[in-house]
């Protein structure tokens, strides 16, 4: 319960909505608890007026004494009812207080959460699973706020009902409360224990459902073994089982969810027994009346919910405490990059020349280097391409320019300087990045590409599409540059969308433009093309690229190799061709690839 | 509309036809529900009985015996309610399991192309969660609504049965009732979509931006992000303020109606007491039964809600089980033999899909060969040049367009499915493993291989000395967490796996991934023992298959160009020639290297 001490200040700061709610819901309470002692003396009244009727048999009177209990029971009706009115009214005003400001307190959490998971760096992303943080952003937070909202209102009203009607019940009769109370008692604890066992079994349930979601998704992965194999029938065997354990726990919860209703009927069914029993008693030694009966009946129907409310509410409470405990695991996560002392606010924009000093890196303390002792220098305008094999640790690299990552040891400088020391800000302003998986927004190609500036012209977004040769595709759209991405749009190839991100890349004018094999998914000819409006670009901006095609790379001014994790060859395209070594042979079996492709 | 009417009804007695299995307990379910839905109603009856001839009277000698029957009233209600809910769902999970095996089985009876063209994660939903939704109609749903609606004629007849006049001024609130409960449905169902919409916003905001988080950390626009959440999260505040409004004006509303009942009743139902036309024991009875009346109404209108929502889930299971793409089969029940292992392809043409003008988007075309029994057959050929295309059709997972496929002279849609696959070997270029034990992936759950079989298999394989080095052994889970296996090391898995399953014919897509020298020489061991004394077709990477290979097909964009041995072949200088040098001169540097 530790953690939720730590949503105290949202109380305070829902104040404004939180005192006058508290304050409706124990006057909801007050008037709910007002009805049963009109109905008693409604009743109550019945054995006397029915005495004065007879006394005045046939007497002119008795039709006076008609229209008095007329009226009497008609104002009694009124009462009833206007109590029900008052009481509907403030449970109105109640609820519009209390769940509203546990609203706008599950509003501010998230976009406290969000706001923080901005700031947290690659590093968290790497480590957590994406799944794992929506459901923090979204169940957990709804967990917190049912904590925040109808838990404190149930609890609150549940209190004042009780206290009231027991205090209404002892004024009438100690005994008859006792005894009316009694099972009451076992109502608060078995709807605890009910809620606990429920929230078990349906965790368990979770879990069967997941093992047979996975078992699902295992039979259809691997179909084509299973159809080689002709292993069906055995798949079906185990997902039989699965399903049949399923049942068992689907079924295991029904036995403790069925509970429900049985504890309510017989604790309510033995309080009115009690009541009718002993008041039975009581009514024939004259100590109470037979109103009070009816009264008690009503207590006891009044008292079931808060009752059971509030075995329910602890059982809320835990749930929200664990909740509460995960969100604050995510914001308690320190940003490992961002601004502090070390920043010099001076620097305002980068120039575009790049350097590394004898850069290494590793991913965790134990694990082996990912780069070693990595050093270059690109200056302003000039072009750097990086190839080498899938895990060479290329990207790993890129990655340090934009400052995603730190290195572990050496340094990386922009014109110069320390990125550390830059304005986050300013360094990632500069720089143009086309990562190598693809991701877009689902939102309108334009706005894709407009993406990481602001007020950007029509214009400009179609030069940044042109130089990204995605103009002419983009306008064949029925929808042009409005387009949507994604499930509700029009679906882009993979070269389609591909070129949407360098374009996005483009449009910033970036000093750095960084394309990470950002030209996997697009034909030669296309990339030729798109080559060639970067070359008209030369100058302008640094340029980094790693690319599997070495056709895209041969004229860039400075070419390393990597391989795991060590540049093992540098140059530009001719000296390493002299060099005859691993670019070498890179080149020629691409140019042999390329003759086959061009067989007919 | 009545068009849709007519539709979901259908929809309604489908979803009925799967609890004809269990028509008895159904009816069984159907008495108990009635019998709850008597006993409820009866406590303030009999409460009423103590109240008139016991407590009013002063005779409480026979009172005793009411409280007794009071008493047995509850602990039969609480009794059967129990087992009434808890069998109901027994009924729904009984039909919800026979609807899940039977929508996996038809899903795994497709045809590839079927998995080619449906994503996996449609595929779960319609087993797991659209199964899910309707077991609310299955279990809980149709008699939860008889047992609602058999408790309000029960309740009506005992109010008419005790004074018919207070009964009609009881009911005369009825028609606001169902007002307020229409006018809430009715507003709160618009609300509860719009609410849900908003919550897939904010779930798919969330979803997009944890993922694309480092695009935007680049890209430098966290404030802009920042302020589209807010909308988002702004917007969908206001969609549940909106629903809370209505709630929190519906439950004091239905708290109002009774409340007045409960007013009329004691006003009419006092008045005619003193001409002693009413009793008041009748009169409390009335009071509990203003209460208990508008219980089952509120419920009804939640029910028919989730009776919606599992009509939309209801809808695509059928779907999925109505459109049946599995291949023709044969059901000839000939016992499996051996195949001798006679291949012909014959004039074979083949298309995934067709091209966007409807004409067929051709990935073999034409294609005829013949790999003798006992004969090591390669194919060689650039990425996309149909070689994996070959070794799926042998299997038959997909039929062809024209032309013929022969196994022993034997048109390969003659047989039977099963005994086709059955006989015949297959390793793929990635190893798939099954969650659970090295035994289990290597038998696949087959009986007939013992744990004798897949130790011998793996002895010859030499896969041995890595699985004993496990604490389990053969029972060592393979996605244990830690200890995972290599690359090298899942490949000779399904070196043993196809071994132990010894097949007539083999078929083998070879990884094309480097592995260390080392296990280069297992896993060349390893082939060598498998193809030993079987006809065998392998998609080949590796320099030494293909010139172990009796006969090799050089495919290139969907045609056959040529066939013969490896010497044949660079003697003739073709295509082959150049393949060679961009697939296999590296490997061959490499061992003169390593030599």
């Amino acid at each position: 319960m530790q953690s939720l001490k730590r949503l105290n200040h949202y109380f305070i700061r829902y104040w404004r909505l939180f005192v006058p709610g508290l304050l409706f819901t124990m006057i909801s309470a007050v008037f709910a608890i007002a009805v049963p002692i009109i109905v008693r003396q409604a009743i109550d009244s019945l054995p006397r007026f029915a005495r004065l009727y007879r006394q005045f048999e046939a007497t002119s009177l008795q039709h006076a004494v008609y229209w008095d209990l007329f009226w009497t029971l008609f104002v009694f009706g009124l009462i009833v009812i206007a109590l029900s009115l008052a009481n509907g009214a403030f449970t109105f005003l109640m609820r519009q207080t209390v769940i509203v400001a546990s609203r706008h307190i599950e509003f501010d959490m998230r976009n406290a959460l969000y706001e923080h998971l901005q700031k947290l760096s690659a590093n968290f992303y790497h480590r957590t699973k994406t799944g794992d943080v929506i459901t923090r952003a979204t169940s957990d937070i709804e967990q917190v706020r049912r904590y925040i909202g109808p838990a404190i209102m149930y609890s609150t009203r549940a209190l004042v009902i009780v206290v009231a009607a027991i205090t209404a019940m002892l004024i009438i009769s100690p005994i008859l409360t006792f005894y009316a109370l009694m099972p009451m008692t076992i109502l608060a604890v078995s709807m605890f224990v009910i809620a606990q066992l429920v929230h078990k079994r349906s965790e368990a349930l979770q879990r069967q459902y997941a093992q047979l979601t996975s078992r699902v998704q295992e039979t259809l992965a691997g179909i084509r073994l299973v159809k080689a194999y002709a292993r069906e029938e055995t798949e079906t065997r185990t997902f039989e089982k699965e399903s049949r354990s399923y049942k068992a726990r689907m079924l295991g919860l029904a036995r403790v969810e069925a509970a429900w209703r049985p504890v309510f009927v017989i604790v309510v069914g033995l309080s009115e027994i009690m009541v009718v029993w002993v008041g039975g008693r009581l009514v024939s030694e004259g100590i109470i009346t037979i109103g009070n009966i009816a009264e008690y009946i009503i207590y006891v129907a009044l008292m079931t919910w808060p009752v059971a409310a509030f075995g329910l509410v602890i059982s809320m409470m835990q749930r929200a405490s664990a909740s509460a405990e995960r969100i604050y695991e995510v914001l308690d996560q320190q940003p490992d990059i961002s601004d502090n002392f070390r920043t010099d606010p001076s620097i305002q924009k980068i120039g575009g020349r790049v350097t590394f000093e004898n850069v290494s890196f590793q991913y965790e303390a134990n694990l082996p280097y990912a780069l070693h002792d990595i050093s270059f220098d690109v200056p302003a305008g000039e072009s750097l391409a990086i190839v080498g094999k899938t895990g060479a640790g290329k990207s790993t690299l890129i990655d340090l320019i934009g400052r995603l990552t730190e290195p572990t040891r050496g340094r990386v400088l922009i014109d110069g300087r320390d990125v550390q020391k830059m304005p986050l800000s300013v360094l990632r302003e500069g720089i143009g990045y086309v990562p190598q998986d693809v991701f877009l927004f689902s939102d309108s190609i334009g706005n894709n590409i407009s993406f990481g500036t602001t007020g950007a012209s029509e214009e400009d977004v179609r030069q940044a599409a042109f130089e990204a040769e995605l103009l002419e595709t983009v306008l064949e759209f029925p929808e042009g540059l409005q387009s949507g991405v994604g499930e509700r749009g029009v679906s882009l190839s993979g070269g389609q969308a591909q070129r949407t991100t360098i374009a996005r890349a483009l449009i910033r004018q970036p000093r750095i433009f960084i394309m990470d094999d950002a030209l996997s998914s697009v034909d030669t000819k296309t990339e030729s093309r798109i080559l060639e409006h970067l070359h008209k670009r030369q100058g302008h901006h640094t340029m980094v690229m790693i690319s599997h095609r070495i056709s895209s790379i041969k004229g860039a001014d400075q070419i390393i190799v990597l391989d795991a994790g060590r540049i093992v060859e540098r140059g530009t395209h001719a000296s390493l061709m002299a060099q005859n070594g691993l670019y070498a042979q890179m080149y020629q079996r691409q140019l042999l690839e390329e003759r086959l492709e061009a067989l007919q | 509309m009545s068009e849709k009417k007519g539709l979901d009804r259908r929809l309604l007695r489908r979803i009925i036809g799967y609890l004809i299995p269990y028509k008895h307990w159904v009816i069984l379910a159907f008495f108990l529900v009635l019998l709850v839905s008597f006993l409820g109603p009866l406590r303030p009856w009999l409460i009423r009985l103590a109240i008139d001839h016991h407590i009013v009277p002063g005779e409480l000698d026979g009172l005793f015996l009411l409280i007794a029957a009071l008493f047995g009233a509850i602990v039969l209600e609480g009794a059967l309610s129990y087992g009434n809910a808890y069998f109901t769902q027994w009924i729904g999970q009984q039909a919800i399991y026979d609807v899940r095996v039977r929508v996996f089985r038809h899903v795994q009876k497709q045809s590839l192309s079927f998995f080619d063209r449906t994503p996996i994660g449609r595929l779960i939903t319609r087993t797991t969660s659209d199964v899910e939704a309707l077991a609310d109609v299955l279990s809980a749903g149709i008699i939860v609504i008889m047992g609602d609606m058999f408790k309000l004629v029960f309740i009506a007849a005992f109010m008419f049965s005790l004074n018919w006049i207070l009964a009609l001024v009881t009911l005369c609130v009825m028609p606001f009732m169902l007002l307020v409960t229409l006018w809430f449905k009715r507003n709160v169902r618009g609300q509860y979509r719009e609410t849900r919409k908003q919550v897939a916003r904010l779930n798919s905001f969330m979803q997009e931006h944890v993922t694309g988080m480092l695009i935007v950390q680049l890209f430098g626009r966290e404030k802009e992000e920042m302020k589209r959440f807010e909308k988002i999260n702004d917007e969908h505040q206001t969609a549940q303020l909106r629903t809370v409004f209505y709630h929190s004006l519906f439950w004091p509303a239905v708290d109002i109606i009774a409340s007045t009942a409960v007013g009329f009743v004691l006003w009419t139902g006092g008045v005619s007491a003193i001409g002693g036309a009413l009793t008041v024991g009748v009169l409390i009875a009335f009071i509990q039964y203003c209460r208990q009346f508008f219980e089952p109404i509120r419920n009804l209108s939640e029910q028919f809600n989730t009776l919606q929502g599992a009509m939309a889930g209801a809808e695509r299971i059928f779907d999925v089980l109505d459109n049946d793409q599995s291949l023709p089969d044969v059901d000839a029940q000939d016992p499996p033999q051996r195949f001798e292992g006679d291949i012909v392809f014959d004039n074979v043409w083949f298309a995934y899909k067709d091209l966007d003008d409807g004409t067929p988007d051709w990935v073999l075309q034409g294609v005829s060969f013949t790999i003798k029994r006992g004969q090591n057959a390669a194919i060689v050929g650039a990425t996309g040049s149909g070689k994996t295309t070959i070794i799926s059709l042998l299997m038959r997972f997909y039929d062809i367009q024209k032309g013929q496929i022969l196994l022993d002279g034997k048109d390969i849609r003659s047989l039977r499915l099963k005994y086709l696959r059955w006989r015949i070997g297959l390793v793929l270029q990635d190893v798939f493993l099954f969650s659970g034990s090295i035994y289990r992936n290597i038998s696949l759950g087959n009986p007939d291989i013992s744990l004798d079989q897949v130790k011998q298999a793996a002895n010859t394989i030499g896969a041995d000395q890595f699985i004993e080095q496990f604490p389990k052994q053969y029972h060592h889970d393979v996605r244990e967490r830690g200890v995972s296996l290599s690359h090298g090391q899942r490949q000779l898995l399904s070196f043993v796996r196809v071994l132990a399953h010894d097949p007539d014919i083999l078929v083998l897509d070879e990884a094309t991934s480097s592995i260390d020298t080392e296990t280069e020489h297992i896993v060349q061991h390893a082939l060598e023992q498998v193809l030993q004394g079987r006809t065998s077709l392998v998609v080949a990477h590796r320099l030494s298959t293909i010139r172990h290979s009796d006969t090799i097909l050089v495919l290139h964009k969907g045609l056959l160009r040529e066939q013969g041995t490896h010497d044949e072949l660079v003697a003739a200088g073709g295509l082959y020639q150049t393949l060679y040098e961009l697939q296999y001169r590296e490997q061959e540097r490499a061992m003169e290297v390593s030599a």
